[in-house]
């Protein structure tokens, strides 16, 4: 068995409500080798965001795994008890969260707050954990770090506090960082300079990252490789540069011809991919794509096609690539 | 055009200062707080009435010793009902026995009840409420349920209910008529209003992401809600106990002017005003001198307490 660092495998879970039941994530395998970065790309409801939370056993009620497998070094995370747990959040796997705004506590200075995961994991003493915190936060792009320190989270902008989530995520030294559409909530400058940061902070520390977006120029800036999710289910995944020359799902197709692009002509509109998402409580038959999907054959509608290998480096979910016709072609 | 040459030129010569932000100390919401609450004079000067009469009860023995000379419970019935004088500033009752003595070892009992009631129900009704709101489920429903029971029969009835089984013996310990333990069955009956207020607050803070994020470097829940959590409904809580001893110092009395208090010989200003009750045409102040003590007592932890609460609370500012 090849030895990832992190390895999902057929990952179920469910959010029973008085509907009936959300199936947020619907069978999800991925796997993430350390110092690499790894981009999770989807629309709002595909079941980014309920995968990571999943992986860090941080679901909130009533949500929960109903099967499959998150082996972390060969431990399975989905059946580790919460002390167990509470060792791995932080110390190895570590977690940023898409409002910065909100994910500081306003009652602590931003110093105690970065120190935090030091005093919980490394039992480091309040003093020696508040200067590891300026050094993190030094590192990180923060002026003044040591008065920085000692300013509470609402005197930092939007772009700090992520800075200072960053710092904080790291400052155990885990292997895995996650970041949950880091930069959803900055405007854009800032987006760049946090994205620079995650990218220097892969290189330097050598953190294996799972970067959550709906930003596929994001990922084209950032991810080794990619994984496209679709109503909880992985349409695509493998190495980006692969994945956006020649998608192997009509989804990621789609969704890489409806970027606005520079070179288009004068007054040609936008291509958006025509219909809704799926109801996750009632998803359609077969593949949840096939309602919207222009490549759509009979099968499509009768059967979910399993995770295949579609040409050298990609795994796809679709009939139609999987017997062997190309998308580009096919379209044209 | 000239015009907005030089304007452009100003604009560039001005150097632009980053360290603004720095310059000004950063202000926590304690020191902010504290310094509404030292703006507020008349609050403050009742605080300042407070903080005397708390310096008073606590250095009764030294009143005792240095000031009057007498103990609260010496008894001379050749000196009963006697005038205000220099061997007795305020008078003696029909025992004989020093007022003003007894006046200072009440003030113990009264702001000693009062102020340790609260601290005890602000722990049970804190403990409960935030560990209800945290967890919530089931959890959440038997607690406050209890709540709910708690807060449906009125208070007094509850009180004289457990009193009046007083002493009693639980197990080793005696449970008898003495500030402590009126201070414990004061609490336990009263700490329903604070349980629901955390909890409303906890209810409102751990949805919010930052608890989310302290999950996620792996804090365990003790911590979450002891560190994480109780500093964010601590102002809550404030504001809840800051008119919590006015009212226990009265309900106190009541419970002792019933007889179901602090029993004579030691002296509460509830019992003080009970006994003075058959001697009321008698001996006027006797019955006047506790009760403006409990007036003052009470009217200060009140208007302090009020000053409190607009310094605190987060929702008023």
């Amino acid at each position: 068995m090849a030895d990832h660092l992190l390895e999902v495998q057929d990952l179920h879970t469910v959010f029973p409500t008085k509907d009936g039941v959300v199936k947020a994530v619907d069978g999800v395998s991925f796997h993430l080798d350390p110092g690499e970065t790894l981009g999770i790309v989807g629309e709002s409801g595909s079941g980014k965001s309920v995968t990571v939370l999943s992986v860090m056993r941080l679901l909130q009620r009533p949500g929960r795994i109903a099967s499959g497998r998150i082996l972390y070094k060969g431990r399975d995370l989905a059946k580790a008890s919460d002390p167990e747990m509470q060792e791995i959040r932080g110390e190895e796997i570590a977690m940023i969260f898409q409002d910065p705004m909100t994910s500081m506590n306003p009652v602590f200075k931003t110093g105690w707050q970065v120190g935090e995961p030091l005093r919980l994991h490394k039992n480091f003493d309040a003093k020696k954990a508040l200067k590891e915190a300026v050094g993190f936060l030094h590192k990180v792009g923060i002026p003044e770090a040591d008065k920085r320190a000692d300013q509470y989270p609402h005197e930092f902008s939007g772009g700090m506090r992520q800075r200072a989530m960053i710092a904080m995520g790291l400052s155990t030294g885990p292997n895995v960082l996650i970041a949950d559409e880091p930069t959803t909530a900055l405007d854009v400058t800032i987006q760049a300079q946090i994205l620079d940061l995650l990218r220097k902070v892969n290189h330097d520390f050598g953190t294996a990252t799972i970067l959550i977006t709906h930003n596929l120029g994001v990922v084209a800036g950032m991810c080794e490789r990619v994984m496209v999710m679709y109503a909880g289910k992985v349409a695509e995944q493998g190495p980006t540069e692969d994945v956006f020359a020649n998608p192997k799902h009509p989804y990621t197709w789609s969704l890489l011809r409806s970027i606005p692009r520079l070179d288009a002509q004068e007054h040609e509109p936008l291509r958006a991919i025509e219909g809704l998402p799926p109801d996750l409580i009632n998803p359609p038959t077969g593949c949840p794509f096939h309602p919207r999907c222009p490549f759509r054959i009979d099968r499509c509608i009768r059967e979910m096609p399993p995770l295949e290998p579609v040409g050298p480096t990609q795994l796809a979910t679709c009939w139609v690539t999987q017997a062997g016709r190309d998308l580009n072609e096919a379209a044209s | 055009m000239a015009v907005d040459q030089t304007t452009i030129t100003q604009l560039e010569g001005t150097p632009v200062q980053y360290e603004g932000g720095l310059a000004r100390p950063a202000q926590s919401y304690w020191s902010e707080s504290w310094e509404r609450l030292r703006g507020s004079h008349f609050g403050m000067f009742f605080g300042g009435v407070l903080v005397v009469l708390a310096v008073i009860a606590i250095t009764a023995p030294l009143f005792s010793a240095f000031v009057t000379h007498l103990a609260p419970t010496s008894v001379n019935l050749n000196d009963s009902f006697a005038p205000f004088s220099r061997a007795h500033p305020l008078g003696t009752d029909e025992l004989g026995r020093d007022t003003l003595t007894r006046l200072v070892y009440g003030a113990r009992v009264s702001l000693g009840v009062g102020f340790l009631t609260v601290a005890i129900y602000l722990l049970i009704g804190g403990s409960v409420g935030i560990s209800a709101g945290f967890y919530g489920g089931w959890w959440d429903d038997l607690l406050m349920r209890f709540v709910d029971i708690l807060l449906a029969i009125p208070t007094i009835y509850l009180l004289i209910m457990i009193t009046s089984m007083l002493p009693l013996p639980i197990g080793p310990i005696i449970i008898r008529h003495d500030a402590f333990s009126l201070s414990t069955i004061i609490a336990i009956t009263v700490w329903g209003t604070v349980a629901r207020l955390v909890r409303g607050e906890v209810l409102t803070v751990k949805n919010r992401d930052f608890i989310l994020a302290t999950r996620s470097i792996g804090a365990s829940n003790l911590r979450l809600m002891l560190r994480h959590l109780l500093p964010n409904v601590l102002p809550v809580m404030i504001v809840a106990a800051s008119l919590g001893v006015g009212q226990i110092i009265l309900l106190e009395a009541a419970l002792d002017f019933i007889g179901l208090g602090v029993q004579p010989p030691t002296a509460s200003w509830g019992n003080m005003l009970l006994n003075a009750q058959s001697y009321f045409y008698h001996s006027t102040s006797l019955v006047i001198l506790p009760g403006i003590c409990i007036v003052l007592a009470v009217l200060s932890a009140n208007i302090f307490g009020n000053a409190v609460r607009d310094a605190f609370d987060p929702r008023l500012k």
